[in-house]
């Protein structure tokens, strides 16, 4: 299967700080990629130098081939980062609206209402995007961000936050995103849901991938345990 | 996809429009013209009414120890000052002037009136002059009266060294005004646009938003929405002011002003040019103090520096007078944050020369340009720094 996104040696450093020593690796289209590691490991790090945000200190990060250019239309990425957020004093139809028109929706509101409707938000679409919760503001980010069923989907600790229901709801979202093609990088904390939804994932430590490969695949590297506790073991233990 | 751009500006103006601040600053300055308009209205027509009162129905009551009326006046003469304010006191005369013995050598003459609580439009002590200056003038021939009334114009020939009529003031009104806008502009502006820039920041949304669009449509969006906004306020400035002058066009100094206006095309056209691309460079300046704060708060104490810079010339406007331009004004005509305004003056002024104004267009132009690139490169690579960006590095 071809490749979408492609890491060759990157490396990145912030002044005398190497957050990435050397990092290669590559996610298939269609194929739903965990991104693994502890806090600070370099993962959103990597996600916002493979979309721009950063230059990498060596290295290159490709997706579909080249470098990630948005005005480039023919690669469509959904992208839920980490620092969550919205214009605040905006409604939320005017919001959502305003994204599926700059991702070229041929009827944004129509998409937009649907989508409330789904995620039991239709009641808050004329409301400013402040009055909603916490959790209501990330389901409308979910939804700009799969709004134009995006090639790639990048997806930064999109569960954080969600009672159980919403995250289940949130799986089938992803799984149905998935069952259409799109490819999927998801960063999360919880083994359980890379176990279930992903195909492949990497574990990084310390600027370096510790694991990469099929789930399957890291479990028999590691005598068959959990990805759970391979973690633990990578990281070697809780620090008390 | 220029689209994009398009759907920027108008998501950025129609959100402008749908918040009350928006119109409370536009309206604001309208609504204050037209409150200084009203005021002075009334005062006018108050004024009026006094004088139609004081020819009419006003019972004047003097005493003229001076000797300077005749005997057959219409006036109620008293004897004393006391019996003249006793008369005020009772009603039986509205007004009282007294003309003390030594009016000629002290010029002074007293104005008696009930008057109570606080009110601004009342009886005119200058009523005496007039009643004053009537009687003298019965005294004197009507030519000595009118050059002993100054009730004559001097018209004002200025020639040029060629010997050609000399209007600089006239020709100067229209440049000084499309100059007056761009300070408006500037002030209305420069805040706003570094608001919608920071806000991304202030929002967590640069991330989201970068991957949907990029910063150059993003930022041009932008630009475009906020002038257009600007362009908005600037009618609802200049319409009442033109309705107010048209009204007023018979009025005896807005008449004055508007007979001295002599239309300038070189300058005029120079200025709404220069005032265009000025626009930019301010835009440019703004968006890049915009994208190396985090907050709107931060960018508050680095745009002062820029606006102070882009007016500085204004403080040396005696320089800019000066038909032959000095060191300092050169200087400011060709540094990038106060070109602008110099250009500007100096074209009112009509000394800068065609070659002076394609030098500076085109410096304005290239400045715009690069300050407009590094901002949208610092907007990309700064937009999930959610500190300031530091100038200097601290060893």
């Amino acid at each position: 299967m071809k490749s979408i996104v492609e890491v060759k040696n990157f490396k990145m450093a912030f002044g005398d700080k190497t957050v990435i020593k050397d990092l290669s690796f590559d996610v298939k289209k269609g194929e739903i990629f965990g991104l693994l590691g502890s806090n600070g490991s370099g993962k959103t790090t990597t996600l916002r130098a493979l979309l721009g945000f950063y230059e990498p200190t060596g290295g290159e990060l490709l997706v579909d081939g080249k470098k990630y250019d948005p005005e480039d239309s023919s690669v469509t990425i959904g992208y839920l980062p980490e620092e969550r957020g919205l214009y605040r004093k905006e409604s939320v139809i005017d919001t959502m609206v305003y994204f599926g028109e700059l991702k070229g929706l041929k009827n944004p509101r129509d998409w937009s209402m649907k989508y409330l409707k789904r995620v039991g938000l239709l009641d808050k679409a004329n409301m400013k995007v402040e009055k909603l919760s916490g959790g209501q503001q990330q389901k409308v980010q979910l939804g700009i961000t799969i709004m134009n069923e995006p090639k790639l989907l990048i997806l930064d600790e999109p569960t954080k936050g969600f009672d159980p229901i919403n995250r289940r709801l949130l799986m089938n979202i992803i799984d149905e995103l998935h069952k259409k093609g799109t490819a999927i990088i998801m960063i999360t904390h919880y083994m359980d849901e890379v176990e279930r939804l992903c195909d492949r994932a990497l574990l990084l430590k310390d600027g370096v991938a510790r694991a990469y490969g099929s789930i399957a695949d890291i479990k028999k590297e590691f005598g068959g345990k959990s990805l759970d506790q391979i973690f633990v073991d990578v990281y070697g233990g809780v620090d008390e | 996809m220029s689209s994009q751009i398009g759907i920027v500006t108008k998501f950025e103006i129609v959100r402008q429009l749908k918040k009350p601040s928006f119109w409370v600053a536009v309206l604001l300055m309208p609504l204050l013209i037209g409150f200084v308009f009203l005021i002075s209205f009334f005062a006018g027509a108050e004024n009026v009414d006094t004088t139609a009162h004081l020819s009419e129905d006003t019972v004047v009551a003097i005493t003229d120890d001076a000797g300077v009326l005749p005997k057959d006046n219409p006036f109620n003469l008293y004897k004393t000052q006391d019996e003249g304010i006793e008369a005020v006191k009772k009603g039986d005369a509205d007004l009282f002037f007294y003309i003390p013995a030594s009016f000629l050598t002290d010029k002074k003459a007293e104005f008696y009136h009930i008057s109570e609580g606080l009110e601004i439009f009342n009886f005119d002590g200058n009523a005496l002059k007039q009643i004053l200056s009537q009687y003298a003038r019965m005294k004197v021939d009507e030519l000595d009266a009118m050059v002993i009334a100054g009730e004559f114009e001097i018209n004002d020939n200025k020639l040029t060294t060629t010997g050609e009529a000399s209007n600089a003031l006239g020709k100067a009104i229209i440049p000084f005004m499309i100059l007056a806008v761009y300070f408006i502009f500037m002030v209305m502006f420069g805040s706003r646009l570094l608001m919608t820039v920071v806000e991304e920041k202030e929002n967590r949304i640069s991330e989201m938003i970068l991957t949907t669009v990029s910063s150059k449509h993003l930022i041009i969006g932008k630009i475009i929405s906020m002038l257009a906004l600007g362009f908005i306020q600037i009618l609802a400035l200049v319409i009442p002011v033109a309705i107010i002058v048209f009204f007023n066009r018979e009025n005896p100094m807005v008449a004055s002003i508007l007979s001295i206006i002599e239309i300038s095309p070189e300058s005029i056209f120079s200025n709404v040019i220069l005032f265009l691309f000025s626009m930019l460079l301010f835009a440019g300046l703004n968006t890049m103090v915009g994208v190396m704060v985090p907050t709107a708060r931060d960018a508050s104490q680095y745009i002062g520096p820029v606006v102070v810079g882009s007016v500085f010339p204004l403080y040396f406007m005696q320089l800019f007078m000066a038909t032959e331009p000095s060191f300092l004004v050169h200087f400011l005509t060709y540094f990038p944050p106060s070109a602008p305004v110099a250009l500007m003056l100096r074209s009112a002024f009509g000394t800068l020369s065609p070659v002076e104004l394609t030098i500076g267009l085109a410096e304005i132009v290239i400045c715009s340009i690069i300050v407009m690139r590094i901002a949208i490169v610092l907007f990309q690579k700064n937009a999930i720094n959610f500190e300031a960006v530091k100038l200097f590095k601290r060893k």
